[in-house]
């Protein structure tokens, strides 16, 4: 202890003994102190990332140009009308470098392939993280000053969807998740504001239950709220994980709310169809082409059908006979706007296939549940939870008003500021992972969160994520310039009897007109250019397929031959293309001798069996339509100006454009028109 | 010797007469007249007593305040050049001198912690004058210039807070700017004049800046000056009746430049 003191006294005498001792030490301790803030700049992390590249391209076959594109010192790409300074290139030296593609060692090698050029868009755009930033934790991940980390590249997509509003074949993961957006109901609760102004609007169509007493029980609906995955496995009805207590009084407010309508009771009495053919209702459901909309769960367990329409796996255990009938008679009676079609179903038909559907049926579902007449009590806290958690925001409800801006708006969630983030413990700090949690498990954030739980894949969760992280204010204050926009869709409405008939026949929900309606279905906006009226009234009356390797069809919807004429004037007036010339003549002369020539360069010149067939028996093109009688279905004047340059037609068609000479596409269009198909073949045009 | 001739002849020059407006000369009042004829110098006691300026008397807290004030208007306006008191430019200059300013955050640590030290020696200075008794006459006027200056370097440290508009800097300033708003019946109307608004946003950014880089600094000079030269005036750093009667021998009287 002694021996410590006196070494620290003589110490402290040999440093400060006297004046100006002391004043050289400090004097010394205060240049060291003033040398490190220069050093430190020195070793900086930047600097030697650069010493590293220089090092890594020293001994490569192309350093020299290498080496002279190589500038030492801070890079940056700024980008004043969005606000952007990026210096990831101080590290990332090998960026634009192709001769670097393949050095894998970051930060040096190459980028991928984009359409976009790196000096023109810079990085933080696309990948986030700080841009302006010059050391790798600050750039990659500054979670301590509550910036947002740089994006997991399984969501860089939503990079993409900043700029375009419309959709990109390059981003499958971002449409996907947009178009979830507007199917999963999201935008029923979550209002979005696109950057131009319109709404995200919602495309499923949650029914109306103002009326559901007479399509189904009470009982039903209670198993079905308590757990609507167990009912259908796809559904997008999320679960609120509520009580017994809870999914019970709001089936005694539903129930005791729900107006009858006429008709639903109703009961037709045909059933002695039923038993003649055990095989009858099947093959109506098939005939139908029901599960190009509704899907049916098979033996395996996987589902079978198109996801337009809700899964029918156990129709029998949710809809009542009556209601069943009345619905396949006529849907719209029940619900003016549903995307089912009105088949011109028979009483026996009818009859066949409610008996085909109620058989759809499980027996343990729901068997356990009894439920008791609602009282008042039950009732009004029925009605007190359906206005809490929002029912009324997707379904119509008697007697509950639907809320406005039920839940947070979204427009810009994808610039929603880390330190307005409430994170669950252990959460990584950063927006997508917020996200996707929130997604995925919505009422871990609180007993009192509202938000149901959706059943989602992690691919889905994944898309929804990535087009909710597209909604940046970035893409809100960018110049329009810059902005791809998405192709609105018009509240386009046919005409007249016949677009009533149209309407009823629900022809939008799988083709589309003038930018309005499905994509199941050919675009049928100039039909009435392409199609002769003949085989409209044929196909109409009897769909055949086209499309050979298609599962989906077009239905027979039993029309009767007014109606059936009245539809096909219509389609034949109206869908006109502009671009056609009605007046378009073949030349007349040497007919058979052009049409061998067209047939010579189909086969040979430009090999179009590849995808197409011609002759049944030999032809074995499966992409295209089947041709083999296209010279009765279209016009001339359409397969010409088809020929001459599809695209312009129908944008997006996969149909090479082959840039045909004008001989060549007479040629092909006059052996083309020649195939009048099989009970007609060689008949004279 | 000769060095020490042509010293004396430099300071005889009309050259050097002419900057330094006393002449040569080791007399007492020539060195008196140093003092006092130079526009910097003359805020201080021409004489002082040697042993006032020793470490013991004062622990030289005074000087070091001085000292940290000093850095703090060299740095900071240094780190004016680099700062745009707007609310999209404020953070990202500020994370641009941590980034591409060379030394930038050298510059910004050196002016944080010597506004902290400077808070700290500020009340450390205040201590030793109040338990040296060194408030009373003639020094009481000195004692509330004192006040008035701790209040400006707390404002000082008040508004820089808000500068780097981050965080901790907006809610910071979002509950201090709150206080304000307890101040019966004018509390809205002076929280409004602070911010330039009823939320912290812009405006009061601006004000903020404007209050930290012009208005208080020239506030604090002002005073520091009145500070200094009341010490002069009301008898230098130490009166004769508060020093203890036991070391009254060995007091001799020095000009002043012989201290250094």
């Amino acid at each position: 202890m002694q021996r410590i003191k006196t070494i620290l006294s003589s110490a402290w005498t040999a440093l400060f003994g006297d004046p100006v001792r002391a004043f050289g030490v400090v004097s010394l301790v205060l240049l060291i102190a003033l040398a490190i803030a220069p050093a430190k700049e020195h070793f900086s992390e930047w600097h030697r990332y650069q010493r590293q590249y220089l090092k890594l391209i020293h001994n490569r076959g192309d350093a020299l140009s290498l080496q002279r594109r190589f500038q030492p010192g801070i890079h940056q790409i700024w980008l004043p009308n969005l606000g952007v300074v990026d210096r990831c290139t101080t590290c990332h030296l090998g960026l634009n470098e192709a001769g670097l593609a393949d050095v894998h060692q970051q930060p040096f090698s190459k980028h991928p392939a984009i359409p976009h050029s790196l000096d023109g868009f810079g990085c933080v755009i696309c990948h986030g993280g700080q841009g302006a930033a010059t050391t790798v934790s600050e750039a990659h991940s500054s979670e301590r000053a509550g910036e947002e980390p740089i994006l997991p590249a399984r969501y860089i997509e939503s990079g993409c969807g900043q700029c375009h509003q419309d959709q990109l074949p390059g981003t499958p993961q971002l449409n996907l998740g947009r178009s979830m957006l507007r199917r999963y109901g999201c935008v029923h609760c979550h209002a979005i504001t696109l950057p131009d102004g319109t709404k995200v609007v919602a495309t499923d169509h949650p029914p109306s239950l103002a009326h559901i007493a007479d399509k189904t029980t009470r009982e039903w609906i209670f198993s079905w709220l308590k757990d609507p995955q167990a009912y259908s496995a796809s559904t997008t009805m999320p679960d609120f994980k509520l009580s017994d207590t809870d999914a019970s009084d709001i089936s005694a407010y539903l129930v005791s709310t729900s107006t009858p309508l006429p008709g639903d009771n109703a009961t037709l009495d045909v059933k002695s169809a039923m038993s003649a053919d055990p095989s009858a209702g099947p093959s109506l459901y098939g005939e139908s082409f029901c599960s190009s909309c509704h899907a049916v769960q098979n033996a395996a367990g996987n589902l079978v059908g198109g996801d337009l329409g809700p899964e029918l796996t156990r129709i029998g255990n949710k809809a009542k006979p009556e209601w069943l009938k009345a619905w396949l008679q006529n849907p719209r009676t029940y619900d003016a706007t549903t995307p089912m079609p009105h088949y011109r179903f028979t009483p026996q038909q009818i009859a066949i296939l409610a008996g085909y559907l109620q058989g759809k049926s499980d027996s343990d579902y729901g068997a356990n549940v009894h439920l008791d007449p609602g009282t008042a009590v039950q009732i009004a806290h029925g009605r007190k939870l359906i206005v809490e958690l929002g029912c009324a925001a997707c379904h119509e409800i008697n007697g509950v008003q639907k809320p406005e801006n039920f839940a947070p708006e979204l427009s810009s969630i994808g610039s929603k500021p880390l330190a307005q983030i409430l994170f669950l413990p252990g959460m990584e700090h950063a927006l997508s992972s917020y996200i996707v949690t929130k997604i995925r498990q919505p009422r871990a954030f609180g007993t009192s969160v509202k938000m149901p739980q959706f059943t989602l894949t992690t691919a889905q969760t994944d898309a929804l994520t990535t087009a909710l992280l597209a909604l940046t204010s970035r893409s809100r204050s960018m110049p329009d310039s810059l902005r791809v926009a998405e192709i609105q869709e018009t509240n386009y409405q046919p005409a007249g009897h016949a677009g009533k008939l149209m309407t009823e026949l629900a022809c939008l929900s799988c083709h589309r007109i003038n930018e309005r309606g499905g994509d199941m279905a050919p675009d049928l906006s100039w039909e009435g250019s392409a199609i002769q009226q003949q085989w409209l009234v044929g196909f109409l009356k009897n769909p055949n397929t086209l499309r050979p390797a298609l599962i989906r069809r077009m239905p027979r919807f039993n029309l009767s031959d007014n109606d059936n004429k009245e539809l096909t004037d219509y389609i034949l007036a109206v869908y006109q293309s502009p671009s056609i010339d009605p007046d378009f003549t073949l030349p007349a002369m040497n007919a058979a001798e052009t049409v061998e020539h067209g047939r010579q360069l189909f086969y040979s010149k430009y090999a179009c069996q590849a995808c197409h067939i011609v002759d049944a028996k030999t032809d074995k093109g499966y992409i295209g339509p089947t041709l083999t009688q296209v010279g009765s279905r279209l016009t001339a004047a359409w397969v010409y100006a088809w020929l001459r340059n599809p695209q312009a037609l129908r944008p997006g068609t996969i149909e090479p454009n082959q840039n045909l000479s004008d001989d060549d596409a007479r040629a092909l269009t006059a052996f083309l028109m020649s195939l009048k198909g099989p009970g007609r073949r060689g008949t004279k045009q | 010797m000769n060095a020490e001739q042509t010293i004396e002849k430099v300071r005889g020059s009309r050259i050097w007469r002419s900057v330094f407006r006393s002449g040569t000369g080791n007399s007492t009042l020539h060195r008196a007249l140093a003092i006092q004829q130079n526009i910097f110098l003359h805020l201080f006691a021409t004489k002082v007593r040697k042993r006032m300026v020793r470490f013991s008397a004062t622990w030289y807290l005074g000087t070091l305040t001085l000292g940290t004030f000093l850095i703090l208007v060299i740095t900071g306006i240094l780190l004016m050049l680099y700062y745009h008191p707007s609310v999209p430019q404020a953070y990202a200059d500020m994370k641009d001198l941590q980034f591409v300013v060379s030394s930038g955050l050298f510059l910004r640590n050196l002016h944080r912690w010597s506004a902290q030290l400077m808070v700290f020696l500020v009340f450390a200075h205040m201590f030793k004058v109040f338990y040296r008794g060194a408030y009373r006459t003639p020094r009481e006027f000195n004692w509330v210039v004192g006040i008035v200056l701790l209040l400006i370097t707390l404002l000082l440290s008040y508004t820089g807070y808000l500068l780097p508009w981050d965080q901790l800097a907006f809610w910071a300033i979002t509950v201090g700017s709150n206080l304000s708003s307890a101040v019966p019946l004018v509390g809205n109307k002076i929280h409004f004049l602070l911010l330039g608004g009823n939320q912290v946003n812009a405006n009061a950014l601006l004000r903020f800046y404007v209050l930290h880089c012009v208005v208080l600094p020239i506030m604090a000079v002002l005073f520091i000056a009145v500070h200094f030269w009341r010490i002069r005036k009301d008898g230098g750093l130490y009166v004769q009746q508060s020093e203890p009667k036991a070391q009254a021998p060995s007091d001799s009287i020095e000009p002043a430049q012989e201290v250094k």
